[in-house]
C-alpha cells in the first residue's frame, strides 16, 4: 500500500539524480520509512538502478527510521551526563551518535522536537552578535543588515578585507577564506556556492545557534557570494537533526525571496539524512549528487572541481556569518578583536561540566578557563579532561586550562582548535571512557571506503574498551604504526584526524596505557 | 610524453597515465587490491600509496596521473604503510579461501610478512546464503574493495550487488539481500572474476581440495556463440576434467568478461549423454553409430530426394547460434548456391 501512496507523489518527485536525497526525505516524511519496495519504486521512477538507491538508503542513519522516532544522543558529552540512563528509561528510543545539542545534554528528540525544548545560552559579541536574535528580515535590516546586498562591494574589496582579517574556515580545517573566494573566482564559470550547515562534530553547536538565532546573517553573505561569483545556484546543506534551524532558515529564505533579494538566483536547502561524514566537503557534494556520502580523492579540490564537476565555493555557516561584520568595519578591525596574537573572534561551543553550557562569541586565543569563567558560568566540577575543538581535536589534561585555544597554544598538548567546541569533562568521567566513546563515534561514522579509517577506528575503539578493563589487545609499537597509517593514508579528515584523541590520551595519561607495554 | 622521476630515475610516460601503470612499464610493481583496469580509479584500499614530492601526504598510485616534473618514490618508508594496511585488512579477514580462488591479500601478507595483530570483535559479518547453484559468497572473505559492485555498475550496467551501510556495519550484498536470481543479475560471474580475495566463488567448488592455482589451464575459444570469447579451461591435473572456466583481462575480444554460459555451462563436456560420434537411424528405427562419411552421405541423399520430389524451395536451413560467423556464412552459401533456397535462418535471430 505504501507503494501506491508513493505513486500519487510521483508527479511531484523530480527525476534528476541530484534530487534523490530530497525525494527520499520527502517519501520518508509523507509515506513512511524507506523500505525495499519504496526504494525500488523510487529508483524506477527516477530511472536509477535499484542497487544504487539501496546503497544510498542504507548509508544514512535515518532514512529507514520513522520520522517520529525518539532519538537519544550518546555523544561523549551526553554519555558523560547520563545518556545511557535516559536511553534505558525511554522505551522505544533509538541510540544515535550525535544530535548536535550538547548544551542540552543528555539530548533527546521526539520527531522534530527537542525534548524538553530548545534554549539558548549566548552573549553579545562584536561580529556575529548572537545575544539578541533577529525574528524577521526587518529586524535584521534594522540592525544594519542587508547593507551588502543593497550596495554590492567589489570582489577585489571583499578578497582584500578577508585577507586582512585573516579569517579562516571555521568548520575545522581552517583554510584562509580570502584565498578560497579568490581561487573560486579565478576558475571559469558556471560556479556554485554551497553552505556547509552539516555541523556534526560532537560538541559543536555554533552553526545551529547562528541559524536558529540569526538565520538572515547566514543568508546575506551567501547571496553576496553567489552574486560575486556569478553563481546562479546555491545550496545550504543542513543536517537532518536541526529541525528548528531548518524552519528558521526556510522562513528567512522566503523573506529574502519576497523582498526580491534572490531575484535571478536559486538558493535552496538540502536536508541530510544522518551521516557525520556528509559534513566533509567532498562527501557533501557526493551526497548532493545523489550518491553515498563518500569523500572524493583530493586533489582536485572543490574550488576547481566541485558540485557537478564545476568550481564550487564551500563555506561553513559561522565563517559566512563573520563576513558582514568584516566588510562593514574592515578586515583589520576584525583581526584586532583577537587576543594573544590571534585574529578575530569565533563562536565557542562550551559544554559539559560548566554552569551555563551554550555558545559564546569570544576572541581567538582565549583560554579554556577564561571561556568557562567569563562566559559559561564557571566549572561545576573538578576538571578531569577537556576536548578543545570537537571530537577530533585531541584530549587535554587539566593542566591545559590556561593554554590559549589556538594552533600555537595547543601544539605542545598534541591538539588543535578544530571547530572550537570546548567540552569539559569532570574527574569522575575516565579519560579512557571519553576516548572509547570518541573512537566509537568515528568507527560508526566512517564511510568505510578506505582501509585505515574503516578498520583503524574500530581497532582503536576496541583497544580503548579493553584498556578500561586493564587489558591490551595490541602492542604500543603496533598502535603507533596504525595511528601513523591512519593519519597519512586515510582519504579524508575523518581518518586523518581521529588519531589525535588517541595520541593526546597516550601523552597525558600514560599510566592508563601501561598494559600496552606488557603485551 | 612527460618526464618524471621514479625512485630517483628519470623516466617518461604519456601525460595523464595512471602512476600505477607508468611505474609498471618501468619495472616498478606497486601492489593494489581495489584497482581494476576495467573500472574507474577508486583509491579505497590505499595499498598503492606512494610519496609524491610536494604533496602533503602519500597519494594512491591507482588514482594519481603522471605530470611533468613529478618526483615519485615507491620504496623507502612508504612501504611500511603497505604492511600496516595489510595487517588491518587481515584483522577482519576471517575466511581466506571459501571456494579455492586465489587470494591476493594473502599473497601480499606472505610477501610482506604481515600478520593480523588482533582480530576485530565485529569482524564476523552476517552469513549470506543464495539459492542459486553457480555463485557462492562468503562475506567473511570480503575486504570491501567494492570491485564487484563497481563491476556490476560500470561494466555490466546492472543492479545485482550493493555496497550497504557504513562504518563497521558496511558490507557487500546482492541488492536488498535478495537472491541473485531475484535481482537483475544474469549470473555472468563478472563480480567473481574481479574479486581479489575469492569471497565470491564458483559454488560447485565450495570447500574445494583443488585450489585454482593447482589446476591446469588450456586456452580455447568459447563455443557458445559467434563472439569468440577467449577462455581458459581449468583442468584437474589428475582426471583432466574441466573444473571451472576463467578468462583473462588481456584476452580479446572479451577482455576477461564472460557470460553465464561461457563461464558456467561446461557440464556438457563430460556429460554421459553427450554425443561423441555420428548416429544414423537404421531400418529398425533405432540410431546406430557410424562414420562421418556415411552419416554425411545419408543426409545428402535425403536432401537430394526431397529436392527431386518437391523442388529446392522445400528445403530450409536452420543454423545454430553456437556456430561462428564463418560457419554461418558457409551454411547460407550451401543453402543458396548448393541447394538453391533462400530459406536460411539462425536461432540467434530470435
Amino acid at each position: 500500500m505504501d507503494v501506491l501512496r508513493l505513486a500519487t507523489l510521483y508527479p511531484e518527485l523530480p527525476r534528476e539524480r541530484t534530487r534523490l536525497l530530497d525525494n527520499l526525505g520527502r517519501v520518508r516524511r509523507e509515506v513512511g520509512p524507506i523500505t525495499m519496495e519504496l526504494s525500488d519504486a523510487l529508483a524506477d521512477h527516477m530511472n536509477i538502478r535499484r542497487g544504487e538507491v539501496h546503497e544510498v538508503v542504507s548509508f544514512y542513519s535515518f532514512l529507514q527510521v520513522p520520522t517520529d522516532a525518539v532519538r537519544v544522543c550518546t555523544g561523549p558529552v551526553c554519555d558523560c551526563l547520563g545518556a545511557r540512563d535516559l536511553l534505558e528509561s525511554t522505551p522505544g528510543a533509538i541510540e544515535v551518535a550525535c544530535l548536535g545539542h550538547c548544551d542540552l545534554a543528555p539530548a533527546m528528540t521526539r520527531g522534530d522536537e527537542i525534548v524538553p525544548s530548545v534554549t539558548h545560552s549566548t552573549n553579545d559579541g562584536p561580529a556575529v552578535d548572537l545575544g539578541s536574535g533577529d525574528d524577521t528580515l526587518a529586524d535584521y535590516a534594522a540592525r544594519g543588515g542587508l547593507a551588502l546586498l543593497h550596495e554590492l562591494p567589489t570582489l577585489e574589496r571583499i578578497v582584500e578585507e578577508l585577507k586582512a582579517s585573516e579569517l579562516t574556515g571555521y568548520g575545522g580545517a581552517g583554510f584562509p577564506t580570502g584565498l578560497k573566494w579568490e581561487a573560486v573566482s579565478r576558475e571559469p564559470g558556471p560556479r556554485f556556492v554551497v553552505v556547509n550547515a552539516d555541523e556534526g562534530e560532537p560538541g559543536t553547536i555554533k552553526d545551529r545557534y547562528v541559524m536558529e538565532l540569526r538565520p538572515h546573517l547566514l543568508v546575506e553573505p551567501t547571496v553576496l557570494a553567489m552574486r560575486m561569483l556569478d553563481a546562479s545556484e546555491g545550496y545550504i546543506y543542513l543536517r537532518e537533526e536541526y529541525a528548528t534551524a531548518r524552519a528558521r532558515l526556510q522562513e528567512a529564505l522566503n523573506e529574502f525571496r519576497a523582498a526580491g533579494l534572490l531575484d535571478g538566483l536559486a538558493l535552496e536547502l538540502v536536508v541530510g539524512a544522518g551521516a557525520y561524514i556528509a559534513g566533509e566537503e567532498t562527501a557533501m557534494l557526493e551526497s548532493m549528487e545523489g550518491r553515498r556520502a563518500m569523500p572524493r580523492l583530493k586533489p582536485p579540490f572543490p574550488s576547481q572541481v566541485g558540485y557537478l564537476g564545476r568550481p564550487t565555493l564551500i563555506q561553513n555557516v559561522e565563517t559566512l556569518a563573520h563576513i558582514p561584520a568584516i566588510l562593514r568595519n574592515g578586515g583589520e578591525w576584525w583581526a584586532g578583536l583577537g587576543t594573544r596574537g590571534a585574529s578575530g573572534t569565533r563562536l565557542w561551543s562550551v559544554t559539559g561540566a560548566v554552569a551555563k553550557p551554550g555558545c559564546y562569541e569570544a576572541p581567538n586565543g582565549i583560554t579554556t578557563r577564561e571561556l568557562v569563567e567569563e562566559h559559561a558560568g564557571g566549572f561545576t566540577d573538578e576538571v578531569g579532561a577537556v576536548v578543545p575543538g570537537g571530537a577530533a581535536s585531541g584530549i587535554l589534561p587539566p593542566s591545559a586550562l590556561d593554554a590559549p585555544l589556538m594552533r600555537d597554544g595547543l601544539q605542545e598538548f598534541g591538539a588543535g582548535p578544530g571547530s572550537a567546541a570546548v567540552q569539559v569533562f569532570p574527574t569522575s568521567y575516565s579519560p579512557l571512557r571519553l576516548l572509547s566513546e570518541t573512537m566509537r563515534f568515528f568507527a560508526e561514522e566512517s564511510c568505510q571506503k578506505c582501509t585505515p579509517c574503516r578498520i583503524g577506528n574500530r581497532a582503536l575503539h576496541h583497544l580503548s574498551e579493553e584498556l578500561q578493563r586493564g587489558e591490551a589487545v595490541m602492542t604500543r609499537e603496533k598502535v603507533d604504526e596504525w595511528l601513523l597509517a591512519m593519519e597519512k593514508t586515510s582519504i579524508c579528515g575523518l581518518g586523518q584526524a581521529s588519531p589525535f584523541p588517541v595520541r593526546g590520551a597516550m601523552q597525558h595519561w600514560p599510566e592508563l596505557f601501561e598494559p600496552l607495554e606488557h603485551v | 610524453m612527460v618526464a618524471f622521476t621514479l625512485d630517483g630515475r628519470p623516466v617518461s610516460a604519456p601525460e595523464g597515465e595512471l602512476l600505477v601503470h607508468a611505474a609498471a612499464r618501468h619495472g616498478t610493481f606497486i601492489p593494489t587490491l581495489c584497482h581494476d583496469d576495467k573500472l574507474d580509479p577508486y583509491g579505497g584500499c590505499r595499498m598503492c600509496v606512494v610519496d609524491v614530492e610536494g604533496a602533503p601526504r602519500p597519494l594512491p598510485a591507482c588514482a594519481t596521473r603522471v605530470a611533468e616534473g613529478m618526483v615519485v618514490s615507491t620504496n623507502g618508508p612508504i612501504t611500511e604503510f603497505q604492511r600496516t594496511l595489510t595487517e588491518m585488512l587481515l584483522s577482519e579477514h576471517l575466511n581466506a579461501s571459501p571456494g579455492g580462488r586465489p587470494n591476493e591479500l594473502i599473497d601480499l601478507a606472505n610477501e610482506l610478512g604481515a600478520d593480523a595483530p588482533l582480530m576485530l570483535p565485529d569482524a564476523k559479518r552476517a552469513e549470506y546464503d543464495d539459492r542459486n547453484k553457480l555463485m557462492g559468497y562468503d562475506p567473511d572473505a570480503c575486504i570491501l574493495c567494492a570491485r564487484c559492485v563497481r563491476y556490476t555498475q560500470e561494466v555490466m550496467q546492472c543492479s545485482a550487488l550493493s555496497l550497504e551501510g557504513r562504518g563497521g556495519h558496511a558490507r557487500i550484498v546482492p541488492t536488498w539481500e535478495l537472491s541473485w536470481l531475484d535481482t537483475e543479475c544474469e549470473l555472468c560471474g563478472g563480480c567473481l572474476s574481479v574479486c581479489p580475495t575469492g569471497a565470491i566463488y564458483e559454488k560447485f567448488e565450495e570447500g574445494t581440495s583443488r585450489p585454482e592455482r593447482q589446476l591446469e589451464q588450456v586456452r580455447t575459444t568459447c563455443t557458445f556463440c559467434g563472439v569468440g570469447c577467449q577462455i581458459d579451461l581449468n583442468l584437474d591435473p589428475q582426471t583432466k576434467h574441466i573444473v571451472k572456466v576463467t578468462s583473462k583481462d588481456e584476452y580479446l575480444p572479451n577482455e576477461g568478461n564472460l557470460c553465464v554460459k561461457g563461464r558456467f555451462a561446461f557440464n556438457f563436456v563430460h556429460h554421459p549423454d553427450r554425443l561423441e560420434e555420428p548416429l544414423v537411424r537404421g531400418d529398425d528405427g533405432e540410431l546406430h553409430p557410424t562414420t562421418w562419411e556415411h552419416a554425411l552421405e545419408t543426409a545428402a541423399t535425403g536432401l537430394q530426394k526431397v529436392i527431386a520430389e518437391h523442388g529446392s524451395q522445400a528445403v530450409g536451413f536452420l543454423s545454430s547460434a553456437r556456430l561462428t560467423n564463418e560457419e554461418n556464412y558457409l551454411i547460407q552459401k550451401l543453402a543458396r548456391t548448393g541447394v538453391g533456397t533462400n530459406s536460411v535462418h539462425s536461432c540467434e535471430s530470435t
